[in-house]
């Protein structure tokens, strides 16, 4: 069980440091989605191992709702984008 | 319990709590604030992540829910319509684009946005000055007579005249002071 969730953390590791080091406004987004199908799939794991379908369930709402505020912030995002507060 | 937390079976939800800090820290550290509201949304994907390993999911819901969904959302509409210079032009005497980046440049750094709000003519341009409906005007001097005609930007709040004051190209661009000192009557 260690194993596993060590390795899923070394790989949480890279977007976090994405997320750190990029300093364009949608690599950052890359990054947080990244980062937030991750942790719900570490949630998913770690609910399988213990066999506790509580958080089993939990991390399937936080799956489906992480990806949905992720569309909202780039709507609102992409909105500004437009306006050319981003421009290289 | 500190035991029970420090002996190997339980190593990695210590591995993933150090994660909170981390990324906490990465949120301090923004400038931006759109880069810190990405941030935001991260810290919220750990920490809910933690809160499930601790066994409380129902926190982890909340958390995702509304520390992360609504609160980045509200946030970033917040952002989005507070940081923003509404500039009132007339409709067929636009300023050219050239001057328009111009007039963006010493505006980035303070993350503002250039919004251009079109009037009919004259008088209700100065009139939506004056009832505050937008931060600033910009009209063509009629009176000079030049192959490029020289625009004027008068502003009624202080703080943007001198944030925009000497970043323009004044013979092309200028920007009339703001008569009467900061009052709350006609500040942002």
């Amino acid at each position: 069980m260690n194993g596993i969730i060590i390795a899923m953390l070394l790989a949480l590791l890279i977007p976090i440091y994405e997320a750190y080091r990029d300093s364009h406004i949608w690599q950052k987004m890359l990054a947080f989605a990244s980062i937030a199908t991750k942790t719900s799939m570490m949630i998913l794991v770690v609910s399988v191992l213990r066999d506790d379908w509580m958080i089993g369930v939990v991390g399937v709402l936080i799956l489906s709702v992480g990806n949905a505020a992720l569309m909202l912030l780039a709507h609102v995002i992409k909105r500004s984008d437009e306006a050319g507060l981003y421009e290289p | 319990m500190m035991n029970d937390l420090w002996n190997e079976e339980n190593l990695y939800i210590v591995a993933i709590a150090v994660l909170l800090p981390l990324t906490a820290g990465l949120v301090i550290v923004q400038v931006n604030p759109y880069y810190a509201l990405v941030m935001r949304g991260i810290l919220g994907a750990v920490a809910a992540l933690v809160y499930a390993l601790f066994g409380a999911a129902d926190v982890a819901l909340t958390e995702a829910l509304v520390g992360t969904m609504l609160s980045i959302t509200l946030y970033a509409i917040a952002v989005r319509s507070s940081l923003i210079m509404r500039l009132g032009i007339i409709e067929p005497d636009l300023p050219p684009e050239d001057l328009l980046q111009t007039l963006r440049q010493p505006l980035r750094p303070y993350h503002l946005r250039l919004e251009l709000v079109p009037y009919p003519d004259q008088e209700s341009l100065q009139a939506a000055l004056e009832g505050k409906e937008v931060h600033g005007i910009c009209f063509s001097q009629a009176a000079v007579k030049t192959p490029a005609p020289q625009y004027e930007i008068q502003t009624r709040v202080p703080r943007l005249y001198q944030i925009l004051s000497g970043h323009l190209p004044l013979e092309k661009m200028a920007i009339l002071n703001p008569a009467p000192p900061l009052t709350p009557a006609n500040s942002l």
